[in-house]
């Protein structure tokens, strides 16, 4: 067994629920939703930062939850991909995903709708290289890109 | 890839942390962002077994145009257009780093004292234990330079250069107090390589402060690498200075990405003020840099290439201050 250290309380916001749980410290944000929290639609990739897979937002910023200790969120607010879609159905980027074939094997999918729904949202009218940029943490091995920034921008104009 | 345990403390003011690191001693690392420590600790490089997380300490979260909080995240830095006007080039750099959702979390602090890389270190436990260990982590000799007194890992932090090109000082604290020093002294030309810089025990950076003649001073940063998005420097080029219809008035070029530390060039730039720029000069200015730096063969791009673009780069940042519009990024 690997030693861990004892389990401390954690409270959190989690997709806009309170959550009170318990990790040890060395617990890192990921594992704590895909291993404790039963949260898999986050995807671990690299590990590492280097892939964009296990995006997530903090107190609503898009960044990585593999880079992120679990104990950092308390009293913070976290989002994944369970909870940016609506009570039914599906939010704009995602049903444009869908819709424009925007996904291949899938395992990036996850990171890219958490990144490009918070550009919507704070940007809903952003320029073809504000979508480039915005993605350029996310990796895709599959699609060669067209298609996500064709579907990010459909979701944009409302276009679908 | 699960962490080894450690003790986690979550102070909220920097005396508090300045006495928890004092007593901890060497047995701990501070923790900003997390987004270089925590990689290098699933590695299992170097670990400690207490961590001491800044992000709760207000003070160090605090920013202004003068004096940058240590703890102040890339991410907002990069959308400040008041920041992006004032100091061009420190703003091209942090726009540079890593990606976004990586800057997000990111700090100054962290990015001053990013560890150094090189491919034999960067390595996972296995990786690095089956090809022996090197001196900077567990092992006794240096895979690059073959000998076993000095690491010649590469300094890869954008931000230093572009910090430096402006003059700009970084506010420590530590157990004897505070103290201010220029950005460069941070950094240890004359160390082992292996230890990055040249803080105190238990010193910890606490902001960094920007002269009132930096302000909105021309500027700008040339980063190379492979992916224009994730990697590190393989040669970050740094330029700030004033040319007036021609004549120098003032200028600084430093660089990072090339060896242990990022050094300025000022044997090369003082003699130039008061000139008038022109192709001689400029290319003269351009290969004694180049002459004078040392890349070795421990990241992606080969030495002589990094060494030949500090050249063209030198050229570039010349030109733009020139004739450009202040602070395009490269
Ligand atoms: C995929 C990827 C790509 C990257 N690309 C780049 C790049 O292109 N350019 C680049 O510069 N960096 C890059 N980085 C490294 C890193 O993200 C940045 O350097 C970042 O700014 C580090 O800040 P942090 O707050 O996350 O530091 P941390 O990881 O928290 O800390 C880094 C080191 O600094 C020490 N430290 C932190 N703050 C302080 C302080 N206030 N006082 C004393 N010591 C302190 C820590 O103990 C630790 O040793 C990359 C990282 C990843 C994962
Ligand atoms: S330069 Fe040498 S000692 Fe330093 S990290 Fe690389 S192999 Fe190790
Ligand atoms: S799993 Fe976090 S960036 Fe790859
Ligand atoms: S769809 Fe397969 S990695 Fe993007």
């Amino acid at each position: 067994m690997r030693s861990m250290s004892p389990p401390r309380p954690l409270r959190l916001t989690l997709n806009d629920r309170p959550v009170e749980t318990s990790c040890p410290n060395e617990r890192i944000l990921l594992d704590l939703l895909r291993e404790d929290l039963n949260l898999t639609g986050t995807k671990r990739g690299c590990d590492l930062g280097t892939c964009g897979c296990c995006t997530v937002w903090i107190d609503g910023r898009a960044t990585l939850s593999c880079l992120t200790l679990a104990r950092s969120t308390e009293g913070h607010s976290v989002t994944t991909i369970e909870g940016v879609s609506p009570a039914t159905g599906l939010n704009p980027v995602q049903k444009a995903f869908v819709e424009r074939g925007a996904t291949q094997c899938g395992f990036c999918t996850p990171g890219f709708i958490m990144t490009a729904t918070a550009l919507l949202r704070d940007h809903p009218h952003p320029s073809r290289s504000e979508i480039t940029e915005a993605i350029a943490g996310n990796l895709c091995r599959c699609t060669g890109y067209t298609k996500i920034i064709e579907a990010i921008e459909s979701a944009a104009s409302g276009d679908r | 890839m699960h962490l080894d345990p450690f003790e986690l403390y979550r102070p909220s003011t920097v005396e508090e942390v300045v006495r928890l690191t004092r007593d901890l001693g060497a047995a701990c690392d501070v923790l900003a962002g997390g987004t270089d420590l925590l990689p290098n600790y699933k590695m299992h490089i170097n670990l400690k077994p207490n961590l001491v997380a800044l992000e709760e300490v207000e003070e160090l979260r605090s920013y202004t145009l003068e004096r940058v909080g240590s703890m102040t995240r890339l991410a907002d830095l990069d959308r400040d257009t008041d920041f992006a006007r004032a100091y061009p080039g420190v703003a091209a750099a942090v726009h540079e780093v890593a990606t976004p959702l990586v800057r997000e979390r990111a700090t100054v602090g962290g990015n001053l004292l990013v560890e150094t890389r090189c491919f034999f270190f960067n390595q996972t436990f296995p990786w690095r234990q089956s090809l022996g260990f090197c001196l900077k982590a567990d092992g006794d000799r240096c895979h690059v330079v073959p000998q076993k007194e000095r690491c010649y890992a590469t300094f890869s932090g954008d931000l230093a250069p572009a910090l430096a090109a402006v003059d700009a000082s970084v506010e420590l604290a530590g157990p004897d107090g505070r103290r201010t020093i220029p950005v460069l002294d941070l950094y240890d030309p004359g160390g082992d390589g292996i230890r990055r810089h040249r803080l105190r025990p238990n010193e910890i950076v606490v902001a960094v402060s920007f002269p009132a003649a930096s302000r909105g001073l021309p500027a700008n940063y040339q980063k190379l690498r492979i992916r224009p998005t994730f990697d590190f420097p393989e040669l970050g080029l740094a330029a700030a200075g004033l040319v007036e219809s021609g004549t120098v008035r003032s200028l600084a070029i430093a660089a990072g990405g090339l060896e242990t530390y990022p050094r300025r060039f000022d044997e090369v730039t003082r003699p130039l003020v008061g000139e008038r720029l022109n192709e001689t000069n400029r290319n003269a200015a351009s290969e004694a840099i180049m002459r004078s730096v040392r890349p070795v063969h421990n990241t992606f791009l080969a030495p002589d290439y990094r060494r030949r673009m500090v050249g063209v780069y030198v050229r570039r940042a010349l030109d733009r201050l020139a004739n450009g519009p202040p602070g395009v990024p490269g």
